[in-house]
């Protein structure tokens, strides 16, 4: 038994090096990534990869990297053939330690719904977190993507991807110019709240220079109460009448998790809501409520959305 | 109107009196109640411009009904849990009755999403009711001397009902879904999104209608048998009437809590437990009490909103330690 061992020790050991040596031959450095936490160095081309986070899993996609781990459930369905290959490890709130441990990751990708989770998850292989969120959206997004893209060993393809949303958004972006002021709203059942620049849904007035539709404030300025709520502000009906905006961009929080007991569009149907000129005019746009709350972030989701408003504007009178 | 022959006590003013002063200020809040909200309106507008009359018939006036309605019937619900439990500290939310509601309703939307919100809210009922009545099994078996014990049990029981809802919500994605009803608030009542809550005004009108056997009902089993009551109809009827409320305030606009605890104790401090001269006052009061914190609510952050709930949990919580630390000042 204790010659076995140490066979074992001894064959790990010369394998450790031998692995080390070609490490250094092909990729003499480790490569720092760009986190949520600051830069941190990762194993170099990473083989077996656990993926917790949706938007990650989005890009890596895009990326054509494959993924050994994934949630159970990922909630879009634009991700169902990588979920089919994928081991599943859990929930996005609550990895399964045990299944991601017999996977044997090389690297763990956490961030936005399993970011509390990095330090547990460091424990079993490095772990990142590269959680998307605030103002700069974009440019942390596309930063992941090309993080990802160096990290794989597959730039130009990241390079051609961000050359195609960029395209997109140039496009979106004279699409929505002139056309008056947008709200943003999500509801979840019954009741409604409101998402403005600063908020996790905010890119989409920044990065397209959307005038926000807003009902002026007292002084007391809200804008970082708004960045900290992550499901908006608790408004009423009479808030949305009263910003009248021109387009209302709905996103359905039952829809995105696959509940669909109160759709959005019967919780908005009422006076208060039919008396604004986005309604009047047929200008409320329903965002694929999966890609952007579930999977914000990611670059297919990102497109998806974009895609979602070009085509609302384009049928907007 | 209450008895006018009522004895007059030391804080003076009839019962009638009291409540015809609480009726007015209660009338005085749902006038300010309507003229509060996002858009400025003018009472002049309202003759004029049929938006301002559009917005106050859609959105203002069923609100401040519903804050009412809410109110007033949480704190009847309270007071009859009181005085059926004899306990001043316990209400639908120290009893698990709030949190049997939920996981009923919780259960109705996984099994059969498709029912109507009716038939969602008979399911609620029906939970409440299970869960009321094996609250009360256990309250039986807690010696009297130790009043205290009684909500501390309460609340345990509702802990766990909750933590089995959590769990519940957890596996079907539904937490978020959940914590609608968990935190109770108004900013989505509008014209034809309210109207359930008139069945518990009329509940809370059934028990008035026989406010004196809940009376009697809370001078105990043994007293109010001798005296010739039907002590277990009662105490049925009681229970049917606060888990159905619980379960409509919960559907429509979610978990109050505080009112049924605040509101009844704050009322027989000054006018005893006599339910048919104070049971229109306690709905007043809490209806009143809750329009205040619905206005804050609506008033602190605008144009956003706090929910009534929140307000009201801080509010009543301060109450309620007040009053309890003044009661044991009094010995």
């Amino acid at each position: 038994m204790a010659n076995w061992t140490r066979l074992q020790l001894t064959a790990a050991l010369v394998l450790g090096l031998v692995g080390a040596a070609a490490a250094n031959d092909d990729r003499p450095e480790t490569p720092l990534l760009d986190t949520a936490r600051g830069a941190q160095a990762v194993p170099s081309q990473p083989q077996a990869l656990v993926v917790l986070d949706v938007a990650a899993a989005d890009t890596l996609a895009a990326l054509d990297v494959p993924m050994a781990g994934l949630p159970s459930r990922l909630y879009v369905d634009y991700l169902n053939a990588e979920q089919a290959q994928a081991t599943p490890v859990g929930t996005l709130f609550e990895p399964d330690f045990e299944a991601i441990a017999l996977l044997g990751p090389d690297l763990i990708i956490a961030g936005g719904r399993s970011s509390a989770q990095v330090d547990a998850l460091s424990e079993i292989a490095p772990t990142v977190d590269m959680t998307i969120w605030g103002a700069d959206h974009v440019d942390i997004a596309l930063s992941r993507l090309r993080s990802y893209g160096a990290l794989m060993g597959r730039s130009a393809q990241a390079a051609t991807l961000e050359a195609a949303f960029l395209a997109k958004l140039e496009s979106t972006r004279a699409a929505v110019a002139d056309r008056g002021r947008a709200l943003i709203v999500m509801t979840n059942g019954p009741k409604v709240t409101t998402y403005g620049r600063e908020s996790r849904f905010g890119w989409i007035h920044n990065a397209l220079n959307l005038p926000e539709a807003v009902v002026e404030q007292p002084a007391a300025a809200t804008a970082e109460a708004a960045e900290a709520a992550p499901h908006g502000e608790a408004i009423s009906f009479e808030y949305i009448a009263e910003a009248n905006p021109d387009w209302l961009i709905v996103v359905d929080r039952a829809s995105a998790i696959g509940q669909d007991n109160q759709a959005a569009a019967a919780t908005l149907d009422n006076p208060l809501v039919t008396g604004t000129e986005a309604w009047k005019k047929g200008q409320v746009i329903y965002l694929n409520s999966a890609s952007i709350y579930i999977a914000g972030g990611g670059i297919q989701s990102m497109t998806a959305t974009l895609e979602d408003i070009l085509a609302g504007f384009a049928r907007g009178g | 109107m209450a008895e006018t022959a009522a004895p007059a006590r030391v804080s003076g003013g009839s019962p009638a009196g009291r409540l015809g002063l609480c009726l007015l200020l209660l009338a005085g809040l749902a006038v300010l109640s309507c003229a509060i909200g996002v858009t400025q309106v003018s009472p002049l507008a309202l003759f004029d411009d049929p938006r301002a009359a559009q917005l106050l018939l859609v959105s203002r006036i069923p609100r401040t009904l519903a804050v009412i309605l809410t109110g007033a019937t949480m704190a009847v619900a309270g007071v009859i849990m009181q005085l059926l439990v004899r306990n001043r500290f316990v209400e639908p939310g120290t009893t698990g009755t709030n949190e049997a509601a939920m996981l009923g309703l919780l259960g109705a939307t996984l099994l059969a999403p498709a029912w109507p919100i009716f038939a969602k809210m008979l399911c609620a009922a029906v939970a409440a009711l299970l869960g009321t009545l094996v609250f009360l099994a256990l309250a039986r078996r807690i010696p009297p001397q130790r009043p205290l014990l009684v909500p501390l049990v309460g609340l345990v029981y509702g802990g766990i009902l909750a933590a089995c809802a959590s769990f519940v919500a957890f596996q079907a994605d539904l937490l978020q879904y959940l914590a609608i009803w968990m935190s109770g608030e108004f900013s989505g009542v509008l014209s034809g999104r309210y109207e359930l809550l008139w069945l518990a005004g009329v509940l809370a009108v059934l028990a008035y209608l026989v406010a004196d056997q809940f009376t009697i009902a809370g001078l105990g089993e043994v007293a109010s048998r001798s005296l010739g009551l039907r002590y277990r109809q009662v105490l049925g009827f009681g229970v049917v009437v606060v888990s159905l409320v619980s379960a409509l305030v919960i559907v429509t606009v979610g978990v109050l809590p505080f009112v049924g605890l605040v509101v009844p104790n704050l009322v027989s401090r000054i006018m005893g437990d006599n339910l048919r001269e104070s049971l229109p006052v306690v709905a007043a009061t809490g209806a009143g009490l809750l329009l205040i914190c619905d206005m804050l609510g609506r008033v602190l952050r605008a144009p956003y909103e706090i929910p009534a709930g929140t307000v009201f949990g801080l509010f009543g919580a301060a109450l309620f330690l007040i009053m309890l630390l003044r009661r044991g000042a009094h010995g």
